[in-house]
């Protein structure tokens, strides 16, 4: 019968497709043209599930945008590798000249890839359009402080700003401060994305969006950080599953952002030719309290909600390895991070919760409803808190109500509408300097207004903003943490790792995981295979 | 309405019918993503800046502005095919359509050829045999392909063929460096590879391409062998066949000549019906397969709010709905002289 | 959507249909598919009612049949393991949040059950009605009617649902409901246009007519005389919308939209948090609620289209005596028109 014969035949045909991939599909892709160099490919391809939404530095305040921008542009300084403090990189030196003047010099003979030469113009030009342009998407905000810029001469920037702030160095090795040629971009508009000229160690050969980005090393490039690679792939994908069975196949070098707990745990634990690798991290969760609230208002529920949180057993049984115990908003990497919450409570202890409660006269258990957003922060966000509030009732000295709302809401209600008093954020730095993570939280209410304000915190913020003695920064820096567990308007909980999993043979991914939270694409080799 | 009309009368009258309802369709689109809570920078932005900033960003985009004003805007950018500029990547609407508008393509044609494929002899075996084993099989087969879903199949399959057999990739559409080489000419990634002779990278996007195409191709080949099984099973019972019967003609000539033939007239009008169906199907499946589709893209403005890419891309997917299944009538008015206005 | 769009033809062409029938009790109605049908047919409806059934007393009794409650995380001896095995105490193992798997996959038949029936509800008091308001009246309530339900029709059903469940989210707090009511405006077009065409060509059937001439009010006609005519299509129709409103509330689970876990257990969005577990060869964890999909939505289209096999048959056998050639084939066996070609010999359900 014709149809049958037909039918036969196709299945067949399917089949035959099916084995034959399989003959020649050995070990993936990643084939690598033969390369010179001793033993190194010359091409490794990194994969994650990050969405970058511009590459123009105007327009980007994601993380994912910085990592490519942080490879295509020079900045006046620079985070190094396992560093904390921002050292020169376009500039040969920078200094204070007063306590509101900045000033750097450029190093000589630097070049875009396309040629042209990088001056103090060029630089004075990427600050004033940054503020300019102001992109609703971007990160013109961060420099509030600035003033005026001016090239005093072809080589020399002056910054000055509005008001004394120590973290200006900082700022300046955030993306907001890269450096674009003025010949090429415009003062008006944000560059398109095929269109892009830096002057770091890499530049963008081809741009498709959501889907790949192509680099190779840039000729003219005149800085520290010599790529050690000519080509890197970056591969989007959509599912961190797809992610994961990519590296385990060999479709990719190194897998960054974003594997879920247990992906990582699979991956550490198989023989797959993978393994993992990871870093001090700076991303943090934390919970925050509207202490203008009932019943939260009472500084005794807050204490002894800090008294009961278990984050060891958070951390084991939900982020297995991933994330460590955070005991103070600052990640521990940062100069100044001091563990307050733990210095106040030691270890998780009901006992001693139940004796603060019953100190303050507050009858329990205590009623609270908490809150958390389901999908922002990732699809593990509902652990956590379900985690939080096992520990809570267990104690028995606490009965929560969890309900999740969806991030468009959940702000809403939270921030806007002081609904919520009780919920969870999530929070990585725009630099990596412990102001950072203190000032947006315990200022006058912090971002999310939350209801607190302290005049001594305020003090000693202002004066670490002052003061350009790095001792004296990390004593102001400990008197506002230590307040900060006293008085706990939020509860830090964990801070994440850097984690990537990388195939046997790839090397350095390791050295870019510190708090400059920027993955430095000319430290990662891979051997030829 | 005449029955006696005239076939360029009836395409005139269905090109104007068209037109009311794409305005229905764009009103629609609109006031739903206008009623939406959230905007795409607080999506983005929510966590890092304070109400005020944010306030002042929202501004800049112009989102409190009235909303007939933006309406208006919004129709007349319609009109001249300018569906706008996402605001968290910055892409326009048309270049994603071309960026991604080929692998969505490419995978709807290959699962419907799948589907076609299988299910065509599968429902001819199906109505030959009606009221048998075989016949019972297929259909429940059949149904089997349509309720699992395409996200369950498509990790099956992938657990199966691409972690367990290491046969096909599991995501994707070609590999990191085959993409990286290709030249762009039709954005069609596998035809661009074929016009550049790069018969390798050809090979690596059709397999790539199987394990997708495979599972939102089971989604539809229910419909075709349904379809041929009851058109076959029909002709088979018609009286021109029992004539031929009579006459001493072979029953296998009967089936494939007659039966088999005239079960095929009506799979192109369905073929139109389907396409709203593998839309919808297309967009879980990119989503299993990291496939860089459009539906891909909808889901991710979808998370991230972003609202004019939401807007624009569903515009496009009803735009398309609404263009095939014009087509589709008139070519079923070409072949079908009773269907007319 | 695809079940649904072949099995009424094109929505000018219903199927024929006489004056309501009076004959027989209710059970007797409701059990004649099951005897008018043979063979493999009957085979077909009676196992596709079975799982439907077990499905259905299964969310109704699941309280008593799942070992814990769907958002139970421990027991007496303790907390369940994360991602545990099949094992005495959580027999089909546990998932990634330490939740009992067999309990969140009965419970899960609950939710879908309790979707599926508001949103069938809910189509059905909206679409039938307007079907037949629309189809007799006619005039301009009838072409603006119909115009806007086209457009929904046009629409990829999974992105209108992906739509409207979004926009609902947070406005209602129910997920249930929220995407009940995605599933609802899906499937209201289905209804309208099917009930809109029955109306159609039962209005000139000369007993409406005839109705009209003793002065009935268009409100009698409607509710005595048209709407049992035009029901029976419904039946049909509702199951297999039904199958695809499990697909729907599936295809929405796993795109995270809709029913929270803390709300109720829900398969489509159990096999999303399964996919990082599959990886790691945890199977327990997607298997369980891909099958129930699966098994829910093949149950309810067996029977769904076995009643379509019986009740609305396009294709009769003639009664004319066959040359032995044919008389193995079972008489009665009937089939499902295509949208252009149908070939109506005999009425239906006689």
């Amino acid at each position: 019968m014709r149809a049958h014969r037909m039918a036969v035949l196709g299945c067949t045909a399917l089949l035959a497709v099916a084995a034959c991939g399989g003959s020649d599909d050995d070990g993936g892709g990643g084939e690598n043209a033969p390369s010179g160099g001793g033993g190194n490919a010359d091409t490794y391809v990194l994969g994650t599930t990050d969405k970058v939404v511009a590459l123009d530095p105007v327009g980007a305040y994601d993380l994912a945008s910085q990592q490519l921008i942080g490879n295509i542009y020079q900045n006046l300084l620079s985070v190094p590798a396992g560093g904390n403090t921002p050292e020169p990189d376009a500039a040969e030196s920078c200094d204070w000249s007063d306590d509101k003047t900045y000033v750097c010099k450029l190093k000589p003979d630097l070049k875009f890839s396309s040629g042209d030469p990088l001056t103090a113009e060029d630089v004075k030009f990427s600050l004033e359009r940054m503020l300019k342009i102001a992109d609703p998407t971007g990160p013109y905000t961060l420099l509030g402080s600035l003033d005026s810029v001016e090239a005093t001469d072809p080589q020399t920037v002056t910054m000055k700003l509005k008001k004394v702030d120590a973290t200006w160095p900082f700022i300046l090795t955030h993306n907001v401060a890269a450096i674009v040629p003025d010949e090429i971009y415009s003062d008006s508009e944000k560059q398109p994305d095929d269109k892009i000229v830096g002057s770091g160690p890499y530049k963008l050969d081809k741009y498709t969006p959501n889907q790949q980005a192509v680099f190779s090393a840039n000729p003219e490039y005149n800085g520290p950080n010599k790529p050690q690679t000519p080509k890197v792939l970056v591969q989007y994908f959509e599912q961190a599953s797809a992610l994961k069975l990519a590296i385990e196949q060999g479709d990719v070098d190194v897998a960054y952002r974003s594997l879920s707990p247990t992906d990582i745990e699979a991956l550490r634990n198989s023989n797959a030719g993978v393994k993992v690798v990871d870093g001090e991290g700076t991303e943090i969760r934390y919970a925050v309290f509207n202490v203008k609230k009932k019943p939260v208002d009472n500084v005794a529920v807050r204490q002894a909600i800090a008294q009961i949180v278990d984050r060891q057993a958070i951390v084991d049984s939900i982020y297995k390895g991933t994330a460590t115990p955070l005991y103070s908003t600052v990640p521990s990497a940062f100069p100044g991070a001091k563990e307050s919450f733990k210095d106040k409570y030691g270890d998780p202890d009901p006992a001693k919760a139940k004796q603060l409660l019953d100190d303050a006269g507050v009858q329990t258990p205590v009623e609270l409803d908490a809150w958390y957003t389901p999908t922002h922060y990732g699809p593990v966000e509902v652990d956590l808190w379900n985690e939080l509030k096992r520990q809570l009732e267990g104690s028995g000295l606490f009965k929560i109500n969890l309900d999740s709302t969806e991030w468009d809401q959940y702000k809403e209600e939270a921030f806007d509408k002081g609904t919520y008093y009780f919920y969870g954020l999530g929070w990585f730095p725009d630099f990596p300097d412990a102001d950072n993570y203190l000032t947006p939280f315990m200022r006058d209410g912090g971002f999310f207004v939350n209801g607190y304000s302290n005049e001594e915190v305020n003090k000693a913020l202002d004066a670490e903003l002052a003061s350009q003695d790095s001792g004296e920064r990390e004593e102001q820096f400990g008197i506002v943490q230590d307040i900060q567990a006293e008085d706990v308007p939020v509860l830090p909980l964990w801070e994440g790792k850097q984690v990537a999993a990388v195939r046997e043979g790839v090397e350095g991914v390791e050295k870019t995981f510190d708090p400059a939270f920027q993955f430095r694409f000319w430290l990662v080799t891979k051997k030829e295979s | 309405m005449s029955r006696a009309g005239s076939l360029r009368g009836y395409i005139l009258i269905r090109i104007a019918l068209m037109v009311p309802m794409v305005w229905v369709l764009l009103t629609v689109v609109f006031l739903m993503m206008r009623v939406a809570p959230g905007d795409p920078i607080s999506a983005t932005l929510g966590g890092k800046l304070s109400p005020a900033d944010l306030d002042e960003r929202r501004e800049a985009l112009g989102f409190d502005r009235s909303l007939f004003v933006q309406y208006l805007e919004y129709l007349w950018d319609a009109v001249r095919f300018q569906f706008g500029t996402t605001i968290t990547d910055g892409q326009t609407i048309g270049s994603i359509l071309v960026e991604n508008g080929g692998a969505t393509l490419t995978l709807t044609v290959a699962a419907l050829v799948f589907a076609l494929v299988v299910g065509l002899p599968l429902g001819l075996i199906a109505g030959r045999y009606r009221e048998t084993l075989p016949d019972a099989a297929i259909r429940i087969f059949a149904i089997l392909g349509y309720a699992a879903p395409p996200f369950f199949i498509g990790l099956l399959a992938q657990l199966l063929f691409a972690k367990n057999l290491d046969w096909l990739p599991a995501s994707k559409m070609a590999s990191p460096i085959v993409q990286a080489q290709a030249e762009t000419y039709t954005h069609i990634l596998i035809i661009d590879l074929a016009i550049d002779g790069n018969w390798d990278g050809v090979w690596d996007v059709v397999k790539h391409l199987i394990l997708p195409a495979v599972t939102l191709g089971l989604l539809v080949m229910g419909v075709f062998i349904r379809l041929v099984r009851v058109n076959v099973g029909q002709a088979l019972g018609g009286d021109y066949v029992e004539a031929a019967r009579a006459r001493g003609v072979p029953e296998r000539r009967v089936v494939s000549r007659h039966a088999f033939r005239n079960a095929l007239v009506p799979v192109v009008t369905v073929m139109g019906l389907q396409v709203a169906l593998l839309l919808g199907g297309a967009v879980l499946t990119e989503q299993t397969f990291s496939w860089p589709g459009l539906g891909t893209r909808l889901l991710q403005y979808l998370n991230s709010r972003d609202y004019i890419g939401v807007q624009g891309l569903i515009t496009v997917f009803a735009l398309v709905v609404v263009v095939i299944s014009l087509l589709i009538d008139i070519i079923n008015a070409l072949i079908d002289p009773r269907v007319r206005y | 959507m695809t079940a649904t769009t072949s099995v009424t033809g094109t929505p000018d062409k219903a199927p024929e249909a006489g004056p309501p029938k009076r004959r027989g009790g209710l059970l007797s109605r409701i059990t004649a598919p099951y005897r008018q049908s043979h063979g493999i047919q009957r085979f077909m409806l009676v196992s596709g009612t079975a799982i439907s059934l077990a499905m259905i007393l299964m969310a109704i009794f699941a309280p008593l049949l799942a070992p814990y409650g769907f958002d139970t995380y421990q027991d007496a001896d303790g907390r369940f393991p994360t991602q545990g095995e099949p094992s005495d105490r959580n027999p089909w193992g546990t998932t990634v949040q330490g939740f009992d798997v067999m309990s969140r996959a009965i419970f899960g038949a609950r939710t879908a059950v309790e979707v599926v029936l508001l949103a069938v509800a809910f189509s059905l008091m909206i679409g039938v009605p307007l079907g037949l308001i629309s189809g007799y009246i006619g005039g301009w309530l009838d072409r603006v009617l119909v115009l806007i339900m086209d457009a929904l029709f046009a629409f990829p059903y999974l992105l209108l649902a992906i739509v409207a469940a979004f926009l609902l989210s947070n406005t209602i707090d129910s997920g249930i409901v929220v995407t009940a009511i995605a599933i609802t405006v899906v499937y209201v077009p289905q209804y309208f246009r099917v009930v809109r065409a029955s109306t159609l060509s039962a209005r000139e059937a000369t007993y409406i007519e005839a109705a009209r001439a003793i002065g009935a009010k268009p409100r009698t006609v409607i509710a005595r005389y048209l709407f049992p005519n035009v029901i029976q299509s419904v039946p049909v129709i509702a199951t297999l919308n039904a199958a695809d409103a499990i697909l729907t509330l599936a295809g929405l689970g796993f795109l995270g939209l809709g029913i929270q876990p803390s709300e109720a257990a829900e398969w489509g969005y159990d096999l999303q948090r399964a996919i990082a577990d599959a990886g790691a060869g945890i199977w327990w964890t997607a298997l369980f609620p891909g099958l129930g999909i699966v098994l829910a939505v093949t149950g309810l289209t067996l029977v769904g289209e076995g009643l379509n096999d019986v009740l609305n048959p396009t294709l009769r056998r003639r009664r004319v005596d066959r040359p032995v050639v044919q008389s193995r084939r079972a008489v009665g066996s009937s089939a499902v028109g295509p949208a252009s070609a149908p070939e109506v010999e005999e009425d239906a359900g006689q």
